[in-house]
């Protein structure tokens, strides 16, 4: 058995995203070297390149480096994983993934199913990974900018993981030929009608570009009837807090032009609008009830007094 | 009138309809052409109003002017509500301009019924036509089917929407007679079938164009699609004395005779001027919730609305439709997970679809145990009595069903008295 063999001597490995990882785990698999000798550096953290070469140890001998299989949606599974950024708390990503993959390479593929101890961390990550970035296709709000080329979007946002590049595909298919800018804290993308340009860092004036429209409501003075609409679609008599806390994170509030009105609408919904579905700016419009056609088939048409 | 103080009142009275999804479109892209907009069959939620609901569509009336005087609807002909009308190219306007700014994925448009009903009907059509041919919006769009239109302008509307929906809002004879005397619910199933049948026949011919022509065949060629992301309905629950065993099967109906994606259940929420006969009371919203439940185990997995309620009368409010059914049939219980058929460990409280799929995997590998129901986040405390795992057996297997519920019981808030 492998194992009756000595333990390699340590060695140290340096991944800045999911492919330098995947590059150097596989030159580490092939070279037998076990979960528990690797010291993996990331480069989130902010480590500089002192580990940026792979020392391998020698090979072992009596290790054959078997060719290594590995399925599409294990590729996913491992790729999407790495896009969760840990926490102090958290397990760091280099070391999780490269001990689920010396597992599954060995033949154990519950390594990377939902009930085992790894694979039930990857599955959770990748869960809390797509989660934003569906939160970023949802939350993200553009803002207008007149130019003299004409008019361009930009956004600010703020993941939580890396899915800003998945965000950038989903915003080009959708915006069609308008320019836009999306600028975050780890990043920014930019798309002129036939490209996406990523940068990182964020440069300065696209962050204070985007800053700026988001800080200010108003700013795109559309956003005052999408806020007209939001007040007009709540039903205050279906009044739900707790639900709607739990798909919109109180945390997205802060940049979206509605999220002002929401403890407003709240509070008055508590203070006798819960007694109507009717928002009461529209019950305070004069009414007009209609005649009926049937009987007054001479009339005017209700709809010409539109 | 102002565009701003016309989205005001008809947005609110378009909000009884509780659908705003945006799913189950087809892959569409702007990508490097002109025009705006996509949709990849998932369904965003760009924002939730504080009542807990998804708004993803602007979801609004061309106008509240209305020649009929159903009685739960606000804007009823006798109802002294403010009105007022869109121009087409207003709702165009709006849809653009928040499609841009990412507040919604597309429009949800429906109308109170003005001249006729074809006229409606042609008015809706010309907004969704703006939006496909004028302005290449790709984005989602979902019309009302007039049921009581040409059949024709139901054609014409499938080519553009890719959701149509005629609502039933109450699925009984005498509830329709009293309360919308002007609707008829045969008319409204014949619009149904009519809508399943072109339906179903776009999507014989969009498979054989995926069988036979090559990925690269030019799309003008293809079958033109119609309301790809199917048809819905919608109906009200409280606003008259149906109960839920009444709605379900109704619901049970819809989804086999005519296919219909979903069907809505939407708990009549008191309107101004409220008419004789109809409560003014809170709007039902645990029972909405119980029916959204049973209707979700009906489509999902595999029961039968007589097995939930194998009686007239209406879902336990206490607790879930599936717990309940385990609680009346422990003959069946306790599943053994390392054997049972898939649809028996569906049929599990606490254990949803994904977990099912989850435990058959996980069951090919290796027997399963205890901790990997932890594991997968099943909800122990209800699964333990009703399951069967290599190192567990429940204790309580024996205790009979009323302690079990009531041990089973969470306290649920109770549907409060608003005032
Ligand atoms: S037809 Fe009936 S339900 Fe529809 S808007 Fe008119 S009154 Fe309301």
């Amino acid at each position: 058995m492998r194992n009756a063999s000595p333990l390699p001597p340590s060695c140290a490995a340096w991944a800045n995203d999911f492919d330098e990882w995947r590059a150097q785990a596989r030159r580490l698999l092939h070279a037998g070297v076990p979960p528990a000798s690797v010291t993996w550096h990331d480069g989130n953290d902010g480590h500089d390149d002192l580990f940026s070469s792979l020392e391998l140890p020698p090979t072992l001998p009596g290790s054959t480096p078997a060719a290594i299989r590995i399925g599409r949606d294990q590729l996913t599974l491992l790729g999407n994983a790495a896009r969760y950024r840990a926490d102090g708390h958290d397990q760091p990503r280099w070391p999780l993934l490269y001990r689920v993959l010396w597992r599954w390479a060995r033949g154990d593929a519950a390594a990377m199913h939902p009930a085992d101890r790894d694979g039930r961390v990857l599955h959770q990550r990748w869960h809390a990974v797509k989660r934003e970035a569906h939160h970023m296709h949802a939350f993200l709000r553009f803002h207008r900018r007149d130019e003299a080329r004409g008019e361009r979007y930009v956004a600010w946002f703020e993941p939580a993981h890396d899915v800003l590049d998945l965000a950038a595909e989903h915003f080009a298919d959708r915006m069609g030929g308008s320019r836009w800018i999306i600028a975050t804290p780890h990043g920014g993308v930019g798309w002129d009608g036939s490209a996406l340009d990523y940068r990182a860092p964020c440069p300065a004036a696209w962050t204070e570009e985007a800053r700026t429209a988001a800080e200010r409501a108003n700013a795109d003075e559309e956003h005052d009837l999408w806020r007209t609409y939001f007040v007009s679609t709540f039903n205050p008599a279906r009044l739900n807090h707790r639900v709607m806390t739990q798909h919109m994170p109180q945390r997205f509030w802060r940049h979206l032009s509605e999220g002002d009105l929401i403890p407003e609408l709240e509070a008055r919904a508590r203070h006798g609008g819960q007694r109507l579905a009717q928002e009461s700016s529209v019950g305070r419009r004069k009414g007009k009830a209609l005649p009926d056609a049937r009987t007054t088939l001479s009339q005017p048409s209700p709809d010409d007094e539109g | 009138m102002e565009l701003i103080d016309k989205l005001s009142i008809l947005a609110d009275a378009a909000k009884y309809d509780a659908s705003c999804a945006s799913s189950g479109a087809p892959k569409r892209s702007s990508r490097g052409k002109t025009g705006l907009g996509s949709s990849n069959g998932m369904g965003i939620c760009h924002s939730f109003t504080p009542d807990g609901r998804c708004v993803s569509l602007l979801k609004v009336l061309l106008t509240n002017f209305c020649l009929f005087d159903c009685q739960y609807c606000v804007n009823r002909r006798s109802s002294n509500v403010p009105r007022a009308r869109f121009t087409p190219e207003e709702v165009v306007r709006l849809t653009l301009s928040f499609y841009r700014r990412n507040t919604i994925s597309g429009l949800f448009l429906s109308s109170g019924i003005i001249r006729s009903s074809d006229y409606t009907m042609e008015q809706l059509i010309q907004v969704a036509r703006l939006l496909r041919e004028t302005h290449q919006f790709r984005g989602y769009i979902h019309l009302k089917a007039i049921p009581e239109a040409d059949p024709r302008l139901l054609e014409e509307a499938g080519r553009y929407a890719d959701r149509l929906s005629a609502n039933i809002e109450l699925p009984t004879l005498t509830g329709l007679k009293t309360l919308a005397p002007e609707k008829e619910l045969d008319t409204i199933h014949s619009a149904m079938s009519h809508m399943r049948q072109r339906i179903d026949a776009a999507n014989d011919d969009a498979e054989r164009d995926a069988k036979r022509l090559p990925r690269s065949a030019n799309p003008k060629r293809m079958a033109p699609r119609y309301a790809p992301g199917g048809q819905s309905t919608q109906m009200i629950v409280g606003a008259d004395a149906t109960d839920d065993r009444t709605i379900l099967q109704s619901a049970q109906h819809l989804y086999r005779d005519f296919r219909l994606k979903r069907v809505y259940y939407s708990a009549f929420s008191p309107i101004p001027e409220r008419p004789a006969g109809l409560p003014q009371a809170a709007p039902p919203l645990l029972r909405e919730h119980r029916l959204y439940q049973a209707d979700f185990l009906i489509r999902g997995y595999g029961f039968r609305a007589e097995e939930l309620l194998n009686a007239p009368g209406n879902l336990d409010l206490e607790i879930d439709p599936k717990l309940a059914w385990a609680l009346a049939h422990r003959d069946d219980f306790p599943v053994d997970l390392n054997r049972a058929e898939p649809a028996m460990i569906a049929r599990v409280p606490g254990i949803g679809l994904r977990s099912v799929q989850r435990l058959v995997d996980l069951r090919r590998l290796r027997r399963i145990r205890y901790q990997d129901l932890v594991a997968l986040r099943c909800r122990l405390e209800t699964l333990r009595p009703f399951v069967v795992t290599q190192d567990y057996r429940p204790t309580d297997a024996q205790r009979d069903s009323s302690r079990l519920r009531q041990s089973l019981t969470q306290p649920q808030p109770a549907q409060m008295a608003l005032w």
